[in-house]
């Protein structure tokens, strides 16, 4: 289990998670008014408060927390003295301490700089994902929830766990530097592909797929559901069983999938007036059951009680002292493993445990927490 | 897999064995290679992938036979082939996950132990071995079985109904964001499995979930959804935090600029560029509250400045004027900028044509990655593998070859 000190900001929050996931030690340090994320909306019970942010919940579960005073010499010497027990420090650029004064108290550390310098937009919209998110002949789109960020945290987190082996192995450390631009900019590779050897149209597709003439999202009675015809003769007559409308069953050359796609608006409308008085559920299930490949457009709501989540044991119960019980997504790394992240910390829950770890007796230990160091 | 003159990748001696198809666990094992494991793809003639899935334009210059999307998932691997539907030619793959360190799949659950190639099969020869299945659903569960591609997984994760402002239809990103997500989140696992397997001496069997991955990816709205019983308010380019913040149109043909103001004195910054706009000066908008509430005014009134305007000037204007501006780039904007695409690099293949590879987005002080190699022509590594990891001799290849093993 390697020790981990967690100083980033957004962009970087996701990678520690995922280390929390597989059951490291990930210490969260922020300042004693709590971090940024705590104060990002929405809140757990609409109330804003800084033990209550979504993100915070999520992003922090698993990790402690700690709060040294780092305007000050002796909140930074304590942070200095929680390093050199350390693997790694994840933080943002620069780090809030020097990097000689890191490698001086440990040698052998990694670290990992994420430059989240840019906002998330602006990050996205330079990266050329931007350009490809959102509805034709509407305003281009951000992705929603924070999922550019989570995207770069997850690369840090690769970069991180290398880093980590490579230290395991020849007791040596190194600098990370990585940027959330650069890695939404080589998640576009699809596009590089277009612009450079296809030639294809890579723009903004709503919600139509582009694999086959008719697919993407069909308006049902209570909201969206993916659908899809695959371009085969023999999958149009199995989709017209199931479909049953009489006017696309009338025309023949509807077999034709480049007919299907030069009908395309047509065949979509009649087949939404079918879909739209049926539920997204029952319509993907009766899809899937033809082997046929369908999803429900699901919104956060719906996924509260996901059967296949619950199953799996992704989506656990958990009781939290002010909150009461919620439904708790354990995350994809600990789902592999059975494992549950603890709650996120409160603000500097963990100073007197890690005071301890670090050797303070009792009285040192009072007399730093009644001092501005932490 | 090229060993480099530098310094060691951090999986130099690493092997995988890479029954990855179209693209999460292709991708997955593609990082891997690049942090310098022998990737060894296992691929079959009969059933050649990633050929047909791109329809590939008249104005295509790369062999036909070996398509972009392949080109770019599959190089610095090897390539054997084998003929799966044979018994032989399942022991050899059988023999080959026994010399493997990990083992990447991404087929439907279940198939790969109807192969007699499932974790349970193999972990007896090698209790050390690191498996990872990258199925949609994941191998158990009432939806383990469902076809799963890209868009569905974007549908399904929540993400088409996070992405967009309220009342927007459900939105996509053109790219296959989610196998690209799944792969990540099975590289990390991979990565941590084998610092572990040095403690323990023993592998793991690591059955992620796509779903899952892209579900966490959103984890927060999902918490805040399982409390709060409702949906979070989509937000579109807003922030709860900022504000203005969101994309504008400029002049010319689909053309925006995306503007993010992080707080008063930018704001400030922002009243004094667009002086031509007086309403901005609106005592309302002086604090990030009242920013906030009246962001649809505030909104029409910075487009009225911008929409006449080329992007690039807008966010030359903005960003001497020290608030946060990138226009929106498409990506022939960024092949084009010397300041962008750090991580892109052209390599010859076949001769005379160049196509973008993309790498690893970050750089370590100490360790290597592996250089850009081409992509292997299918089965010309199939010897020297047979070779290296089972100690074949060139005649025991050859029977296997005349007995059709190795198609």
């Amino acid at each position: 289990m390697a020790r981990i000190v967690d100083l980033t900001g957004h962009a970087g929050a996701y990678c520690c998670r995922l280390l929390a996931e597989m059951g490291h030690d990930v210490i969260r340090v922020e300042p004693r008014r709590g971090d940024a994320l705590r104060r990002l909306g929405p809140f757990l019970g609409d109330k804003p408060d800084p033990e209550s942010g979504a993100y915070h919940h999520f992003l922090n579960a698993g990790k402690r927390s700690i709060t040294p005073n780092l305007a000050c010499t002796a909140g930074r010497k304590l942070l200095l003295e929680l390093v050199a027990t350390s693997d790694a420090i994840v933080g943002g650029q620069p780090l809030p301490l020097a990097q000689e004064d890191i490698l001086a108290a440990k040698e052998t550390l990694v670290i990992v700089r994420v430059d989240d310098s840019l906002p998330e937009l602006c990050a996205y919209a330079r990266s050329g994902l931007l350009a490809v998110t959102g509805h034709p002949d509407r305003q281009p789109v951000l992705l929603g929830g924070h999922a550019a960020y989570a995207a770069s945290g997850a690369f840090a987190a690769v970069a991180l766990t290398a880093a980590l082996l490579v230290q395991q192995t020849t007791g040596q450390g190194q600098v990370i530097d990585l940027s959330v631009q650069d890695c939404l900019e080589v998640l576009g590779e699809q596009g590089v592909i277009a612009a450079t050897e296809t030639g294809e149209q890579f723009e903004r597709r709503g919600f139509r797929g582009a694999a086959t003439a008719i697919s993407g999202a069909f308006r049902c009675a209570d909201g969206y559901a993916m659908l899809s015809v695959a371009p085969s003769q023999e999958n149009w007559g199995r989709f017209m069983d199931w479909v049953q409308d009489p006017v696309l069953a009338a025309d023949e050359s509807l077999a034709d999938e480049a007919e299907r796609r030069a009908k395309k608006d047509f065949v979509i409308d009649r087949l939404e007036r079918w879909t739209s008085s049926h539920g997204k559920e029952e319509l993907v299930l009766q899809s899937q059951a033809m082997h046929t490949p369908a999803a429900p457009i699901t919104t956060s709501l719906d996924l509260v009680e996901d059967p296949q989540l619950m199953a799996r044991g992704f989506l656990r119960k958990v009781e939290h002292p002010q909150l009461g019980s919620m439904m708790s997504p354990v995350g994809a790394l600990a789902s592999l493993r059975g494992f549950q992240p603890g709650l996120a910390p409160r603000i500097g829950q963990h100073n007197s445990d890690i005071l301890s770890e670090l050797g303070y007796s009792t009285p040192q230990q009072e007399s730093l927490l009644g001092s501005d160091a932490i | 897999m090229i060993p480099s003159r530098k310094a060691p990748t951090p999986l130099a001696g690493i092997r995988v064995l890479d029954f990855g198809h179209i693209l999460a666990g292709p991708y997955c094992s593609r990082l891997l290679a690049d942090l310098g494991a022998d990737v060894v793809k296992v691929e079959s003639r009969s059933r050649a992938e990633g050929l047909g899935r791109t329809r590939l334009g008249p104005g295509y210059k790369g062999r036909r036979d070996r398509s972009p999307h392949m080109l770019m998932t599959n190089r610095n691997k090897r390539s054997v082939t084998l003929n799966l539907k044979t018994p032989s030619g399942v022991d050899v793959a059988s023999r080959l996950a026994a010399k493997a360190d990990v083992l990447v799949e991404n087929f439907s659950a279940g198939a790969m132990d109807r192969l007699g190639l499932g974790y349970d099969d193999l972990r007896a020869k090698n209790p050390r071995l690191i498996y990872l299945s990258l199925s949609g659903y994941g191998h158990d569960g009432p939806r383990r079985d469902w076809t799963s591609m890209n868009l569905n997984l974007q549908a399904y994760s929540g993400l088409m109904m996070a992405t967009g402002a309220e009342d927007d239809p459900p939105t996509t990103v053109t790219a296959s964001w989610n196998d690209y997500l799944g792969a990540l989140h099975g590289c990390v696992a991979v990565l941590n499995a084998l610092a572990e397997r040095t403690a323990t001496g023993l592998g793991a069997n690591l059955d992620l979930s796509q779903f899952e991955s892209s579900v966490a990816s959103l984890g927060a709205l999902l918490l805040a959804s399982s409390v709060n019983k409702s949906v979070p308010p989509r937000l579109g380019n807003r922030a709860r935090d900022v504000a203005p913040q969101g994309c504008y149109r400029c002049a010319g043909r689909d053309e925006w600029c995306a503007i993010s103001v992080r707080d008063d004195r930018q704001w400030q910054d922002l009243v004094s560029l667009l002086s031509e706009i007086p309403e901005l000066r609106d005592q309302r908008f002086a604090s990030l509250q009242g920013r906030l509430a009246y962001q649809d005014e505030i909104d029409a009134s910075i487009e009225r400045w911008t929409i006449d305007r080329p992007p690039a000037e807008v966010e030359a204007r903005f960003k001497a004027a020290g608030i946060p501006a990138e226009r929106m780039r498409r990506t022939q904007d960024i092949l084009d900028d010397p300041a962008s695409g750090r991580f892109f690099e052209a390599i010859e293949d076949p001769p005379g044509h160049r196509p973008l590879m993309t790498k690893l987005p970050f750089t370590f002080s100490r360790s290597s990655t592996a250089e850009v190699s081409r992509s292997p022509e299918i089965g010309q590594d199939t010897t020297a593998v047979l070779r290296d990891w089972l100690g074949l001799t060139a005649t025991e290849v050859q029977q296997l070859e005349s007995n059709g093993v190795l198609v």
